[in-house]
């Protein structure tokens, strides 16, 4: 495998604090070099970075899947920073505040130059703690940027109480009870914890589902939700192929993002599996450790989610 | 070594440039070839010495030859748009700041010959001597200019089709020609039959002309990168194959006429075409270094140099065709003579 550079999607509602945390993340003393494509050219601190600007250029691919947008502008930046001689450590792309994050994520996926060169590390969303009740009331992007989070910074928690954190919290779960949470004050997160996190490779974010939260709390937004299924069983790749194809060819408008990790029948490294919408993806990575138990497990974000059919369909995938 | 290489060794002057060749052309007096870097370097050959400038501070995006006989035009990711002499120095023509300066193209004439550059949505459209005439507005950004034969007028790639203007004109509404998805590179044929972008769907698309009717190029395995029209106009040469794909425009082709397919690689994708000037011959560059030359009448294959060299990326005849440019992503360049020698 070639190194691929890792990207990582910086979403966020307008004024949740992207370009604060973007400043910060360019400004801090990481010796690190990124490229930064951003759409609102604003006061970026821009000295060992690489910040390109760029319109948000979404177009349908001719591929018979109705979901399926791209960003061409993407594509084409990518391919031109990968003309430079001097490499980088990584790719930000932060999005508009309306943006739906599909289009960046499934980018990734789609072109075959994009996917030779780069890899999709991770979608972080920034949430503003203050408004974030009234963004989700009055705006369906915001909830689906949190759907779509690997990692979500919880911003201006100066202006919070910890009660109301506490119910914005659950507020986020309801949603995505996956994402990992960082709570930041003027977009005060350590790098480390955003950038280079793999989080594509889910095997550490899913080990670490907690169990309790497996229960239904019902405070559904516009039935956004997640699920998680597990199995003990190995599975028959083929039966998990035709079944999850199925899923996502017949929900996959519905379903945000699929991620797994699954133990194959007679196979000892580990499967990663991830989609967006209906564009799946998946490779095999690190083996199992003689420790491990294992488990497979899927989790699904997105609406109108039927756990009882999905949790069926997942086990019959057993070999 | 293997005998692939051999017109390479007999007929070849080579040279390592350090760094990935992103482009590379010929002027249009034929003697000289420019090969543009990913650190910002230009290097300049004339089969002889090598020369190096830097030329842009990030990469050099885009590269072609001058309206004039003698110099290049250059873009980069530093939004600059200049021409270089042959001497190696640079002039700017136009400077975007932040705007990378993706595309470039020439029509030469004594009188009034022209410069086009595109940065997003917009294609610059400058007189030979540098002065600006005026910026074509599209609805998405440019992925891909062509000016035709004539220079009478100039097509644009862009999101959900093409656009055909007149370059004298002063009309702020192009011909557009509609076809849904995201179109990359442009060719217009020699005798201005038709137009045809490469697609982001692993396609070519095609209009002809004046009629408009659609045309549509597909079974590539990966995306077209390079292509271009034969000489005579009477095939369009194309990559994205693992062997040079040659769509017929003539008695009624292409639409439901079989493409021919020479130069079978073994698994090897073309990347970069380049059709000869005078001859019904097209030079084809693979993902796995090795460049051949096929003669489409002869129905003959001459290979070049073999692989191992990295992805070519640079594959350029000059004017006459009695010389071939080649440079890969690994930063290995040469130019073969293939004139006549007694």
């Amino acid at each position: 495998m070639p190194d691929l550079i890792p990207v990582t999607i910086l979403t966020g509602y307008l004024g949740a604090g992207k370009t604060t945390l973007l400043n910060r993340i360019l400004t801090e003393q990481h010796g690190k070099k990124y490229a930064v494509i951003i759409n609102e050219f604003g006061e970026l601190g821009v000295d060992n970075d690489l910040v390109v600007d760029s319109d948000e250029e979404v177009f349908e691919m001719n591929n018979g899947c109705i979901c399926c947008t791209v960003r061409g502008d993407l594509i084409r930046i990518i391919g031109g920073l990968m003309k430079r001689t001097q490499k980088f450590d990584g790719i930000i792309v932060e999005t508009t505040g309306l943006a739906n994050p599909a289009p960046v994520a499934q980018t990734f996926f789609v072109d075959e130059d994009v996917k030779a060169k780069t890899r999709l590390d991770a979608i972080v969303t920034v949430v503003d703690a203050k408004h974030l009740q009234a963004r989700l009331a009055d705006s369906p992007e915001a909830a689906d940027q949190i759907a779509f989070a690997d990692v979500i910074v919880l911003n201006k928690l100066d202006l919070v109480t910890p009660e109301e954190l506490a119910a914005i919290e659950v507020l986020i779960r309801n949603i995505n009870r996956y994402a990992e949470i960082h709570h930041a004050t003027r977009g005060n997160v350590d790098v480390t914890k955003l950038l280079g996190l793999n989080a594509f490779d889910l095997g550490r974010v899913l080990e670490s589902v907690p169990d309790f939260l497996e229960e239904d709390s019902h405070t559904h937004n516009e039935h956004l939700n997640s699920i998680s299924l597990a199995l003990d069983a190995p599975l028959d790749p083929e039966k998990f192929n035709a079944w999850i194809g199925h899923i996502l060819q017949s929900q996959g408008q519905n379903i945000l993002r699929t991620k797994g990790i699954l133990s194959y029948k007679n196979e000892d490294r580990r499967f990663a599996f991830q989609a967006v919408h209906m564009i799946a993806d998946g490779d095999f990575v690190a083996p199992w450790k003689a420790s491990d138990k294992r488990t497979s497990r899927i989790v699904f974000i997105g609406r109108d989610l039927n756990r009882p059919q999905l949790r069926r369909g997942f086990e019959s995938c057993a070999a | 070594m293997s005998d692939f290489d051999a017109l390479l060794k007999a007929r070849g002057v080579t040279e390592n440039l350090g760094a990935n060749i992103t482009a590379g052309v010929f002027n249009r007096a034929g003697r000289h070839a420019a090969f543009a870097l990913g650190d910002g370097n230009l290097c300049l050959s004339d089969g002889h010495g090598w020369s190096r400038m830097k030329a842009h501070v990030g990469a050099i995006l885009a590269l072609a030859a001058d309206s004039t006989p003698n110099g290049f035009l250059s873009g980069g990711d530093d939004g600059k748009f200049q021409r270089i002499a042959i001497d190696g120095s640079p002039t700017e023509i136009a400077g975007f700041g932040m705007k990378w300066v993706e595309n470039i193209a020439s029509f030469a004439h004594p009188k009034s010959g022209l410069l086009a550059c595109t940065v997003g949505k917009f294609v610059h459209l400058f007189q030979a001597d540098g002065r600006k005439l005026r910026s074509l507005t599209h609805p998405s950004t440019v992925s891909g200019i062509a000016f035709d034969a004539k220079g009478k007028r100039i097509a644009a790639a862009h999101y959900n089709g093409a656009s055909l203007w007149f370059t004298a004109s002063t009309s702020e509404t192009p011909r557009v020609f509609e076809w849904k998805g995201s179109h990359l590179g442009i060719a217009i044929h020699p005798l201005g039959e038709a137009i045809v972008t490469a697609m982001q769907e692993n396609a070519l698309h095609g209009w002809t002309l004046p009629e408009g009717k659609h045309m549509r190029m597909s079974g590539y395995p990966s995306k077209t990168e390079s292509f271009g029209f034969t000489k005579s106009g009477k095939y369009l040469a194309t990559g994205g194959a693992d062997a040079i794909v040659l769509w017929p425009f003539f008695g009624g082709g292409p639409m439901g006429k079989p493409p021919l397919e020479l130069g079978m690689s073994d698994g090897a994708f073309i990347k970069r075409i380049a059709c000869h000037p005078e001859f019904e011959v097209v030079a084809a560059g693979f993902d796995d270094g090795s460049v051949i030359v096929a003669d489409i009448m002869k129905d003959k294959i001459l290979p070049v140099c073999g692989p191992g060299r990295g992805t070519i990326t640079a594959l350029a005849w000059n004017a006459s065709g009695s010389h071939l440019a080649l440079g890969t992503e690994g930063g290995f360049a040469a130019l073969v003579d293939f004139s006549k020698q007694s």
